[in-house]
């Protein structure tokens, strides 16, 4: 590895492109949102600083992050798992399944607005699945609008397998593949060329994929509001919700949420960050 | 840490950039001309009309139909299709907050809420519509054209459609419906499972909410348009011990509801209820002919009558071709216009206009419209129309409703 | 193969492709009502109302937002993905979090005071949308193009050197061609970003561009428009699609 002033002004130079737009969005983004909330910016009547906004808020405030973690939580460990197993698939050095990685290159495109509407044909009471297996709207179980959040929940982790399957396949196929031969021909078993030779060259990649899944789905609106049901509701529905009430002097409220879920999402972050440098292969 | 500091500078910055005042309520006026400046400054003109664009029989009107005579008079009319009108009103407040005057948005569909939020910020230009030569052929006294909401219209919008509120059912399902809304609910509670309502703030599971509390409950016929702390503690508590009372004979057993009219559209197309609503009948006519609401679906004429409001044509007062939006907005309320569009074949939207007030041939292209197959006329779907409650109402009774009754 | 791995496989296969089932069969169906398994009516209605509703042009806009985006993207994800990886980047860590956090930033914030900011700075719309959008795509190909740097063998670059290759060289003509393959997935993240964003391109592209997502949003908020929704659909997984074998023949190029 590379060291030395030179090499660290070298790295320095090469972040810096990406590094200062980031700051400057995210930077003014969050401002803006945290002015309004504390009823600097408001769109009507004098600026005033006040915790109203999050007074106002804060009733909801804590089921709703309960709500939004679970449905994160949930629709990650569902992707990262399904989406190894395709990237697995699609990458094994015995019978490489091409299909399967190009399913799941056909599922990535697909805006998750689309892959609600898709879910919902499938899963409603009297969608697709339901019609046919021939089970009548009343004894199929309320998977969309349920209490439960199924297809929610399915239809993040639908997405974000692939995604996931995307990210750790793109190491696996320029890496794995020499190392887990050599590991054969060194006799190593299956397992033992699983859990000591891929899983830990997948390990940081599908650390970061599940990462990037747990945050998306924290922030994301449209699935949650099209496939969920309105009581109790997840931060981002709670948040485009008082965004757009009638009443004006209410958007403050919104703006506290949508700040109380940038500053989850950051801790998701650092935490994934951590537990990523304790993976060997990432730093 | 840089990351740490770089908030506080930005914040400061910001601060100065956000100029720490709201824009004015007081919209701004539209400069006093005669219509012929008018006419000349609009010609060559792109006027962006941002509507809902769910609706494929409006897109194609407006694509087809009043794009080209906008064309005509000199003006590109261009339609920007958002999912929700609040899409529109949101790019204009964030134009309006930074004081700009050559804004994208010309001209938007408003339905009366998204009209009463951006009064509050003087979103909406005055001074215009009532200027408009084809105002001459509506009703001054018309109520529906005089307040939108509860809030004056005075020349800040211009009257587009009427539009009532209507409860709709399948006739093969419910071969002897009520006729009132106090029937309708004891009717619900008689089959459990075959009704429910979306959850407000939804547009119409609010307006549903609001119509059971001034016909059903509360004060029937007697809550007063303009709100009050009072009239709210007076009429809510029953309507929504009504409601609550009503909740376990829903659909899913008022455990939740839908979040949308569009949701409950589906359960009824789906068969898993008997009965949906909307505030624009209009669109039934697609859904009937294209098979997705059942052959046998009908419009519930309630006796005691419904909400009916018209919707309008806003521009906003950042708009850069405000002369552009005033001439399309003028010809929008023309008769050739308004009789296309009330064309059940086009799009089948109720007129504003006074027939009385028409020439010899003009109402006669109106009496000529053939009836459409799934929609009652205006007459006999207003008969005792309401008035809707002031906008202010929306809110407190929305919020309620959360609390009290989709919340217990 | 034994029959386990066959039954994972098919299961897998189900899992991708059952959600896409109902998707496909309402692009072609006319009429279909609860409780029929399979649409009544066949046509191309649904076509139709795509066409009718400016499918073409929006496609033709999304396609050239989606390639700004990669273009903008992918390099500068390319450059910070080698410096975290192979370089000692002062405070690495912070700058690591601080690439990832446009992921936290909820899209709908942008209607919280950013779209002001950027009327008050009068920075035009389309350079307002693809500047928030390439901000949107980087954590994407940074995290992307780190995990192939972190994984990517420098010895050949190095043999390359030691054979009289320059810096220029060995960059250009051994280690990208290596990476052409996670180069290819980073610009197709990037690409879906722009291609498949709502709430950006409206509010601070002010309705100029009409794209794909918002004919899908109009048309998928209401019933009735459901083979119309259908057909906007799979026309916006098709490009891309395109895009990926596209990328992909490139990438097994490099590869070989």
């Amino acid at each position: 590895m590379s060291g030395g002033t030179a090499g660290r002004r070298w790295a320095v130079l090469l972040v810096l492109p990406a590094l200062v737009p980031v700051a400057a969005v995210v930077g003014a983004a969050l401002v803006s949102a945290v002015l309004l909330s504390l009823g600097l910016t408001p769109l009507v009547g004098q600026p005033r600083l006040s915790l109203d906004a999050w007074r106002g808020a804060a009733g909801d405030l804590g089921t709703a992050t309960l709500l939004s973690l679970g449905i994160a939580a949930a629709a990650t460990v569902v992707a990262a798992a399904v989406g190894l197993c395709l990237a697995l698939a699609a990458t094994a050095v015995v019978r490489r399944s091409r299909l399967l990685g190009a399913l799941a290159a056909l599922t990535i495109p697909v805006p998750h607005l689309v892959g609600a509407a898709a879910m919902g044909l499938l899963l409603a009471d009297t969608g697709f699945l339901p019609r046919l297996l021939g089970v009548s709207p009343d004894a199929w179980p309320p998977l969309v609008g349920g209490e439960w959040w199924v297809a929610v929940v399915a239809e993040y982790a639908w997405k974000e397998s692939a995604f996931v399957a995307l990210v750790v396949g793109g190491v696996l196929a320029s890496r794995a593949r020499s190392y887990d031969e050599t590991a054969a021909l060194l006799g190593a078993g299956r397992w033992a060329r699983f859990r000591f030779v891929t899983l830990p060259l997948a390990a940081p990649a599908l650390g970061a994929a599940s990462a990037v899944t747990f945050v998306y789905t924290l922030g994301s609106y449209e699935v949650a509001a099209l496939l969920g049901r309105p009581f109790p509701e997840p931060l981002p529905v709670m948040a485009v919700r008082l965004a757009g009430s009638i009443d004006l002097t209410v958007r403050p409220q919104a703006a506290a949420v949508a700040v109380t879920t940038a500053v989850l999402a950051l801790a998701a972050v650092l935490l994934a960050l951590r537990a990523l440098r304790r993976l060997s292969a990432w730093d | 840490m840089a990351a740490a500091r770089r908030p506080i500078a930005a914040g400061a910055a910001l601060l100065a950039l956000a100029g720490c005042a709201a824009p004015a309520s007081e919209a701004p006026g539209a400069a006093d001309r005669p219509w012929d400046e008018v006419l000349a400054a609009a010609e060559g003109q792109t006027v962006d009309l941002w509507m809902y664009g769910g609706d494929e029989a409006g897109n194609a009107y407006v694509d087809d139909v009043l794009a080209p005579a906008a064309a005509e008079l000199g003006v590109t009319l261009r339609r920007v299709p958002v999912a929700d009108t609040g899409d529109a009103l949101d790019r204009v407040l964030a134009e309006r907050q930074a004081g700009t005057t050559e804004g994208d948005v010309d001209l938007v569909w408003v339905n009366g809420e998204n009209y009463a939020a951006g009064r509050q910020a003087g979103a909406w230009l005055c001074d215009w519509a009532l200027d408009l030569p084809n105002r001459q052929y509506t009703d001054p006294g018309d109520p529906l054209l005089q307040n939108d909401f509860g809030v004056p219209v005075e020349g800040c919008e211009s009257p587009w459609h009427k539009a009532q509120f209507t409860l709709v059912y399948d006739s093969a399902r419910v071969p002897e419906p009520p006729t009132t809304l106090a029937g309708v609910l004891d009717w619900a509670q008689a089959n459990p499972g075959r009704f429910t309502y979306p959850a407000p703030p939804d547009f119409t599971g609010s307006v549903f909410v609001r119509q059971v509390l001034t016909t059903a409950t509360g004060g029937a016929g007697e809550v007063p348009l303009e709100y009050s702390q009072e009239a709210y503690d007076q009429y809510a508590p029953e309507l929504f011990d009504r409601l609550a009372e009503l909740a376990p004979a829903l659909w899913r057993e008022g455990s939740t509801h839908p979040q949308s009219q569009q949701e409950l559209d589906r359960l009824f197309a789906d068969g898993e209820v008997d009965m949906t609503m909307t505030y624009g009948p209009a669109t039934l006519i697609d859904l009937v002919a294209d098979g997705t609401f059942p052959d046998t679906t009908r419009v519930l004429t309630l006796e005691e009558g419904t909400f009916g409001n018209a919707s309008f044509l806003a521009i906003p007062s950042t708009s850069g071709d405000s002369a552009g939006a005033q001439v399309v907005a003028d010809l929008a309320l023309s008769p050739a216009q308004q009789v296309a569009k009330a064309d059940p074949g086009t799009w089948g939207q109720f007129t504003v206009l006074d027939l009385d007030r028409l020439d010899e041939a003009d109402r006669a292209a109106f009496e000529q419209l053939p009836p459409s197959p799934v929609v009652p006329p205006y007459e006999e779907l207003s008969r005792n129309a309401q008035p809707e409650l002031s906008a202010e109402w929306v809110a407190p009774l929305d919020e309620g409703w959360r609390r009290s009754v989709l919340a217990s | 193969m034994g029959l386990t791995a066959r039954v994972a496989r098919a299961a897998l296969a189900a899992w991708l492709l059952l959600p896409l089932v109902p998707l496909v069969l309402w692009a072609a169906a006319d009429r279909w009502t609860a409780p029929a398994v399979l649409p009544q009516a066949w046509g191309t209605a649904g076509l139709r109302d795509a066409v009718d509703a400016g499918a073409g042009p929006a496609s033709l806009r999304s396609t050239v937002l989606g390639l700004v985006v990669a273009v903008l993207a992918t390099p500068l994800g390319a450059m910070a993905g080698r410096a975290l990886a192979t370089y000692r980047v002062p405070v690495g860590g912070a700058v690591l979090a601080a690439l990832l956090s446009p992921l936290v930033l909820p899209p709908f914030a942008v209607a919280l005071g950013l779209d002001v900011l950027l009327l008050r700075l009068r920075v035009p719309e389309p350079v307002g949308v693809f500047l928030l959008l390439t901000v949107a795509a980087l954590p994407y190909t940074t995290v992307l193009m780190r995990a192939a740097y972190a994984a990517h063998d420098t010895g050949f670059e190095e043999e390359a050197r030691t054979l009289g290759a320059t810096a220029r060289q060995a960059v250009f003509h051994v280690q990208l061609p290596l990476l052409a393959p996670a180069l290819a997935g980073a610009a197709f993240l990037a690409f879906l970003v722009g291609w498949s964003d709502y709430v950006v391109t409206l509010l601070v592209g002010g309705g100029q561009l009409v794209t794909l997502p918002l004919l899908v949003a109009s048309a998928a908020s209401t019933v009735g428009n459901e083979a119309q929704v259908a057909v906007l659909s799979l026309s916006s997984v098709l490009p891309p699609l395109v895009l990926l074998v596209a990328v992909g023949l490139v990438g097994q190029r490099g590869r070989a």
